[in-house]
């Protein structure tokens, strides 16, 4: 399970120190909900914005943390780690690439693609390619090549974008992977392999497959969605209070607008399947920054470092953070030489 | 070996089945379309289906011979995964309103896009205007149109200098949740002598004027609105 739990016992009475720490939390809800039945936040503009955002990113977010959090539970019931273990013999120079390729066939946002990623690596699956499949799915499944057309149909740079963004996740999310898993260490990726593994063996040492299930499921979710809830209600705060309008200023400049795109990426936290729309919105800024946009929002923003930095161990979102924004960078900087 | 209820599970149990009510509670509620665009208003059944299987399951594999007590620390995370559920139960029905306007990508290039073609005819609606102003052959397309009888409900947004009877009409456009907003946005002139306050829905029947970026609707008439079920519009 991934809520804290103390050592399996023999009988159920509860602590009463933990007793307290329920009562506690009980309370603390009972709290906000009185706060804001008192404050009424439509009478308080930035307020309500920040609650409407907040709950817009969760109620779309959490049920794709719900399958993901599936997928990998089945993943962990149904196939044995050998599988894992006859891909991790793959040439190293094929690993890579197929996981890449894997994440077509994972029409999620990137939410859902954190559980499975981490359960492949639990499984054994080399830690690069699990990195490359998490960072892949999110931009090269069909679902968003798809949002991208739509969004850019009618334009000029119609194929640039739909063709530039599935090359550039692809390229980028096997660089970062290859980065990951060149890493010292990089074995140890999962932040908390030991707590985990020790808990699925007790489970799996005594009970039925479907409790197994239900263990494992339930414990991927309870896992990603604390840290989802905490990055969505900094995404949405950045969004009540920082303007989009803010990186209008460098539009015209040749890296600045890519980095100032890729910056807003990282700070507006949008689904993969919408962000084309809003990513074609800013009409100032040239095919390049927007690609930049599009490639590196998927694999790093503020919802995700919340949700890295509780999966992977440390110094992993500050070297996947580097590794996608520089590679990212010099791809496009690339497209607005040829393109402009 | 006897089995006894796992206050762990019974808790974890309980916060997947408070997620799974709040995802039933918005579609029978409606409520769905304060959060999601039509085209996604399918992941809120997904994951009331998905929450209440893993609720149920959870709780039926509560009972074991080994149970785990929850420590404080646990009931502080499953606090952080129920405190959303509190805050959109607690809160009252709500959509963007003017305080959002002034933080999203204005009305040029409002993330959708129409062909020339597709504006030459038929009924123009706010999300036509809007989406005209993403290309050359839209604007064009958009100016033969000019001075054409058209009917459009939004929210009254009140800008200081402007002249009397002028106001913002504002539809905020999403295509997955709230989050990605756009705005299409018209300005409304000589509206009649009438009370009108920011967030107020209206409806106004006019003539449509595009001029450069700026997009001016000569209104006959502006009637107030209840909210629309569906108050965003989706591309």
């Amino acid at each position: 399970m991934a809520v804290d739990v103390a050592a399996p016992r023999t009988r159920t009475p509860q602590a009463p120190a933990a007793r307290g720490g329920g009562l506690a939390v009980l309370g603390a809800l009972l709290l906000v909900a009185l706060m804001i039945h008192l404050v009424a936040p439509s009478r308080v503009g930035w307020l309500q914005n920040l609650l409407i955002v907040f709950g817009s990113l969760l109620v779309e977010a959490m049920p794709f943390i719900l399958l993901g959090a599936t997928i990998s539970a089945a993943i962990e019931v149904l196939v044995p780690s050998s599988t894992f273990a006859k891909l991790g013999r793959l040439p190293k120079g094929l690993q890579l690439p197929a996981a890449a390729a894997a994440g077509m066939a994972f029409p999620v946002c990137e939410c859902g693609s954190v559980p499975v990623a981490r359960r492949l690596a639990a499984k054994g699956l080399a830690p690069g390619a699990a990195i490359t499949f998490m960072l892949a799915a999110p931009i090269v499944n069909p679902v968003v090549i798809a949002s991208t057309f739509v969004a850019y149909r009618g334009r000029d740079t119609l194929w640039l974008m739909v063709i530039g963004r599935f090359v550039l996740g692809f390229v980028v999310a096997m660089a970062v992977g290859w980065v990951i898993g060149a890493l010292k260490g990089s074995g140890e990726l999962l932040r908390t392999p030991t707590q985990d593994v020790a808990t699925e063996e007790a489970i799996e040492g005594t009970e039925a497959r479907w409790r197994r299930f239900a263990g494992h499921l339930a414990g991927d979710v309870v896992f990603m969605a604390r840290f989802l809830v905490i990055g969505a209600f900094i995404a949405a705060a950045v969004q009540t209070f920082v303007p989009q309008s803010v990186v209008d200023r460098v539009a015209g400049l040749p890296i600045l607008s890519i980095v100032a795109m890729m910056l807003l990426a990282f700070l507006m936290s949008l689904c993969s399947e919408s962000d084309a729309f809003v990513a074609a919105s800013f009409v100032a800024f040239g095919p390049a920054a927007q690609l930049a946009f599009l490639v590196s929002g998927p694999m790093i923003d503020v919802k995700l470092s919340a949700l890295y930095a509780g999966t992977y161990r440390g110094g992993f979102v500050r070297t996947a953070t580097i590794a996608i924004f520089a590679t990212t960078l010099v791809l496009t900087m690339w497209i607005q030489v040829i393109w402009g | 070996m006897n089995a006894h209820w796992s206050p762990a599970r019974v808790w974890t149990g309980l916060a997947l089945a408070a997620w799974a009510g709040l995802f039933w509670f918005v579609l029978v509620t409606g409520r769905t379309g304060l959060y999601l665009s039509s085209r996604t208003a399918w992941v809120v059944p997904l994951g009331g289906i998905l929450a209440t299987v893993a609720a149920v399951l959870r709780l039926a594999s509560a009972r074991t011979t080994r149970p785990e007590h929850l420590d404080a620390r646990g009931s502080w995370t499953l606090g952080v995964v129920v405190l959303p559920v509190v805050i959109l139960l607690a809160m009252p029905p709500a959509t963007l309103g003017t305080y959002a306007v002034g933080r999203r990508s204005g009305f040029v290039g409002s993330g959708v896009s129409a062909s020339g073609g597709s504006l030459a005819s038929g009924e123009l609606t706010l999300l036509d205007v809007a989406a005209a102003q993403s290309s050359a052959a839209g604007r064009a397309a958009l100016q033969r149109r000019a001075g054409e009888a058209v009917t459009f409900e939004g929210l009254v947004t009140l800008e200081s200098g402007a002249g009397p009877g002028e106001f913002k009409l504002t539809r905020f456009i999403i295509t997955c949740c709230v989050a990605d907003a756009t705005i299409a946005q018209v300005t409304v002139v000589d509206a009649p002598p009438g009370p009108l306050q920011d967030n107020d829905w209206v409806r106004v029947t006019g003539r449509l004027y595009p001029l450069g970026d700026e997009i001016l609707l000569d209104a006959s008439a502006v009637e107030p609105i209840p909210e629309p079920e569906r108050p965003y519009l989706t591309p």
